[in-house]
């Protein structure tokens, strides 16, 4: 009588499909995209921000008529919207991608206002009780229960109590993507499905070894895939995607999905006599907002744990043009498992020269700072001629040099995509044996008293107009020479006009190129005007 | 030892009258911005005199201030949406001062024993008072159950609407209930692949449509409406987001034969449909083949700033929507996915774009991502004062191209405020408005392109 008020849905009459289960994949393609929005670095085992574009050849075997179609076993990172089914000659009616998967607490959703049976156990005798019922609630997860006998709520009682129920539909277990179809006889067909889906990423993992000189590099390369989906696709043609692919849909776009969970009996409070009292909780009456906050959270992908990491021999992967990316295949078909990582060889180049600078910023409109360590660079050009000539997919490069006679890593650092011809620079850290000190030397308001240091090149005499004499001395603790650039950073419109060291330029802005003995501390002296006339107005 | 009260309890129960869900038809019309109009056909028993309704399977997110009921010779009171949801911690809470019926049972033999109890609190714990003698619910931890006579009128196991209503005459009639519901959305997606030898694009278009509204919609006939109406109550939304690089090149002028409703399109599903909770439907709407797709190149530098690393040029594909070799429909807004073959002739993603509610007729120019071969780097050559409020700025463009064929790179400087002027330049610009200057730059196979500007800026 009461199931009346909670009225059950009609079944769906109107749409007689018949239900057909697709084969499993005869055929699979996986293409791995890096995460978009990372430039350089290598993959988070542990949040895959990446995704990947999926490909399944499946055997269907269609009835005449409409029938939907179901496709088990799909990626659980799908994005529905993206799916493409090709392959069905009278077309598509519609695409369907059901989120609510076979949990305990699906199964006492769908059994909500339909008869249940209630299995009680006596624990001493064994015997077990069967109380045929209605599922009143399961709001907030308490169970509330009629039965001929009055209104129970389960698990409150302290008695073994369970459901047992009736067979219900439209409930998988794991995502599944369906597809409604008309048929103009039987047949059996090869269709293609193919989906977006997150939970993948991928970078380039690069090792150079300096040799004993430190003037050339061996660099070599892995692919690190890894796939975090609970799903694994066997035997598979795998290839990354390199070059940043422009993505709109945001989390805020992740389609909706019920991950199931356990039936949950809330019970009434539950203390006892014997507990410490702690705080008296206001219950008051859930607001709607606290319903709707309720909706099933997006499917958490970055929980899943990978166990599993795999190293390819040395096949090295294949490079092809992709429109305005570079695709590399990996030369044979490949397992990637379930909350696998993979690595296939990229590539291998042997004695590519290199050579080391050491480097510092010095902001000239800073007071006196103390002295910082020069940062290191080694810097090489993306050519033939130089062993490379090859697209760089964006990674981590992790450099080793020899060491006790040891390879030792020397530093890690990111590198960004680099296509043919560009310049290469490998970030090695800071050096703390090379130390640049900027002092302000001496500020002079009036000409007539500023020192003379030598005029740069190409600056008239007349058009100089002195604001303060700056002081940068370099250090070098090394037992051999260093290479040493140390760039400026100036105001708009401020210009350096005399300087003791040849100057140079890099983007637009002054830099001073020279080498620093071994042992040895080097100063450099410059000067700067600026263009505007308020250096000579008197305070 | 069964309770009057129970049959009591099941009568006032049942003077609500449940709206009976079996001769249903329903029609649900899904605006573009989480937001839907369900109209709900039932035939609902109606007696005569005062009496409430129910209406069960009702989105879990109606907004009930929006509800109306229509039927023939009734007149109503009042509509309540009760969201009160029955707990077994509510059912006690509400039984406060009630009697219950409690079975205790021996866990040696299993033997039950029956007593009536008064609820006498529930703070922590439950409080009975059983004959004289109080004691606490499960202190001792032996098993003991609960038996209720009743729910609550107004706990619900989900949101439940209901309409009291004074019948003029009693009798079976057609009921419209409908209300608005947000959880129930819409967008198109479209799939595009593009054949690089001859520069043409296939475009298929699906609205996606999907529902985390708490309910299933059966059988429902379904209209998609491509527009947004504002929602009146405090939904109004002064967030802009970034103004980010427009889509659409040229608005276009041509009416499609689409159905409008005021200047919104209609896009009515072919058949009645099932949207179950938490589906992703997916419709067909748009299928066209071969139409002329341009693909070019894109840098823009958003003021007259160095940059320290060569930056990736945009990847731009453009094409029209006409129905003159082009799609030949207006878009409603969504996602554009671009697929292209692989040297195997497997279709890859190359990237997605967003497009907004297009017209007919109009020129979409669309990024698929940052060309990996085609970099531009931008550098403040020079930057002087010639006066207070005039300054000259040496821009240096260099163009880099990586890729075995010659591209051409439009090249935005943009950020040209104030008054703004090109004193040299390396190549004639065009000035698509005042604050940018753009110039077409051919970068040969394999090579490098050096652009030079100087600007004077003064304001």
């Amino acid at each position: 009588m009461l199931g009346l008020a909670i009225a059950a849905a009609p079944q769906a009459a109107s749409v007689l499909a018949a239900e057909i289960l697709a084969e499993p994949p005869s055929d699979l393609i996986v293409t791995v995209y890096r995460a978009p929005y990372r430039n350089g670095g290598s993959i988070d085992l542990d949040d895959l921000q990446g995704f990947a574009l999926i490909s399944e050849t499946r055997t269907v075997h269609l009835p005449a008529g409409r029938s939907r179609l179901r496709f088990e076993g799909v990626a659980d990172g799908i994005e529905p919207a993206s799916a493409i089914v090709t392959g069905f000659p009278g077309g598509v009616i519609e695409k369907n991608r059901d989120a609510r998967l076979l949990s305990p607490a699906a199964l006492v959703a769908s059994t909500l206002g339909k008869p249940v049976e209630l299995l009680r156990t006596i624990r001493k005798t064994g015997k077990t009780e069967r109380l045929t019922g209605t599922l009143l609630s399961d709001a907030e997860g308490g169970v509330v229960f009629k039965s001929a006998q009055g209104i129970e709520a389960l698990r409150c009682s302290g008695l073994p109590e369970t459901f047992s129920f009736e067979p219900v539909s439209g409930l998988s277990a794991r995502p599944t993507l369906s597809v409604e179809v008309r048929s103009p006889g039987a047949q059996t067909r090869q269709v293609t499905l193919s989906y977006l889906s997150r939970g993948f990423d991928w970078a380039a993992d690069y090792s150079a070894t300096l040799s004993d000189d430190g003037k050339s590099v061996d660099l070599g390369a892995w692919v690190t895939l890894a796939n975090s989906n609970g799903v694994g696709f066997p035997s598979a043609h795998t290839q990354v995607v390199a070059g940043t692919v422009n993505r709109e849909s945001g989390e805020e776009e992740v389609e909706p999905i019920d991950i199931g969970g356990p039936i949950l009996a809330q019970c009434w409070p539950r203390g006892s006599t014997s507990d410490v009292p702690m705080m008296i909780m206001a219950n008051g009456g859930r607001s709607r907002d606290e319903f709707r906050a309720n909706a099933p959270a997006p499917m958490a992908m970055h929980a899943a744990s990978l166990q599993e990491v795999v190293v390819t021999g040395a096949k090295k992967v294949q490079q092809e043009q992709l429109g305005d990316l570079k695709l590399y295949r990996v030369p044979e078909r490949t397992t990637l498992a379930s909350r696998q990582s993979k690595q296939v060889r990229l590539m291998d180049r042997s004695r590519i020269p290199v050579y080391t600078v050491y480097g510092a910023e010095v902001d000239v409109d800073e007071d006196d700072a103390d002295s910082v360590p020069a940062h290191r660079l080694l810097r090489t050009k993306n050519t033939a001629a130089n062993h490379l000539g090859l697209a760089l997919p964006s990674g981590s490069v992790a450099v080793f040099g020899l060491g006790g006679g040891q390879r030792l890593l020397e530093h890690e650092s990111g590198l960004r995509d680099i296509a043919v011809d560009e310049d290469v620079e490998i970030n090695m850290g800071e050096s703390p044996d090379v130390q640049v000190t900027a002092k302000k030397e001496k500020v002079s308001i009036d000409p007539a008293h500023a020192d003379t240091l030598p005029l740069v090149p190409g600056v008239s005499l007349r058009s100089v107009k002195i604001g303060a004499a700056h002081r940068v001395a370099i250090s070098n603790a090394r037992p051999t020479d260093v290479q040493f650039e140390l760039r400026l950073q100036l105001e708009a419109g401020a210009r350096v006009v005399r300087a003791d060291h040849a100057l140079g330029a890099k983007n637009g802005r002054p830099i001073f190129r020279l080498k620093v003995p071994a042992n040895n501390t080097v100063t450099i002296r410059y000067q700067v005007a600026h263009t505007g006339d308020r250096i000579l107005r008197t305070p | 030892m069964r309770l009057p009260l129970i049959f009591m309890a099941c009568s006032a129960w049942l003077s609500a009258t449940s709206a009976w869900a079996a001769d249903r038809s329903l029609s649900v019309t899904i605006y573009a911005d989480d937001l839907a109009l369900v109209q709900d056909r039932r035939d609902i028993e109606v007696k005569e005199g005062r009496q409430r309704i129910e209406f069960t399977e009702v989105s879990g997110q109606i907004r009930p201030e929006t509800v109306s009921l229509a039927a023939a010779d009734i007149s109503i009171i009042e509509q309540n949406f009760d969201f009160d949801l029955l707990t077994p911690a509510k059912l006690m809470e509400k039984a406060v001062g009630q009697e219950i019926t409690i079975v205790r049972v021996n866990p040696a033999t299993g033997a039950e024993t029956r007593e009536q109890a008064q609820v006498l609190a529930t703070n922590g714990g439950v409080v009975l008072k059983i004959g004289q003698r109080i004691e606490v619910l499960r202190d001792d931890g032996l098993p003991v159950r609960v038996i209720f006579s009743k729910v609550p009128d107004n706990l619900r196991a989900r949101p439940t609407l209901s309409v009291s209503i004074i019948g003029a005459r009693a009798g079976t009639r057609r009921a419209t209930l409908s209300y608005l519901t947000p959880g129930l959305g819409w967008k198109a997606d479209y799939v595009a692949l593009y054949n690089e030898s001859d520069a043409k694009i296939d475009v298929q278009g699906w609205v996606t449509l999907t529902n985390s509204s708490g309910t299933t919609y059966d059988n429902a006939q379904t209209l998609l409406v491509a527009g947004s109406p504002s929602l009146a109550d405090g939904a109004a939304n002064n967030y802009r987001p970034p103004a980010r690089r427009s889509t659409l090149q040229v608005p276009g002028t041509e009416s499609g034969n689409r159905e409008r409703l005021g200047d919104y399109y209609l896009y009515p599903l072919a058949e009645r449909t099932t949207i179950a909770n938490l589906q992703t439907k997916q419709v067909s709407f748009l299928d066209v083949h071969g139409v002329p797709a341009e693909h070019g190149y894109e840098f823009r530098n958003r003021w007259l700033g160095t940059a320290e690393m060569p930056v990736s040029a945009k990847s731009i594909y453009s094409f029209s929507t006409s129905a003159h070799a082009g799609l030949g429909d207006q878009l409603p807004a969504g996602i554009l996915r671009f697929y292209m073959r692989d040297k195997r002739g497997d279709p890859q993603f190359i990237g997605e774009s967003r497009i907004d509610h297009t017209p007919m007729g109009s020129t979409l120019s669309l990024t698929t991502g940052d060309a990996f071969d085609v970099k531009v780097h931008a550098v403040v050559e020079k930057r002087t004062r010639i006066a207070t409020f005039d300054w000259q700025t040496d821009m240096r463009y260099e163009l880099t191209n990586a890729l075995p064929r010659s591209v051409v790179v439009k090249l935005r400087q943009e950020g040209l405020w104030g008054d703004s002027s090109i004193k040299t330049e390396s190549q004639k610009s065009t000035r698509p408005s005042a604050e940018v200057a753009e110039w077409a730059v051919t970068v040969p196979a394999n090579g490098k392109t050096t652009l030079t500007a100087s600007f004077e800026t003064r304001y």
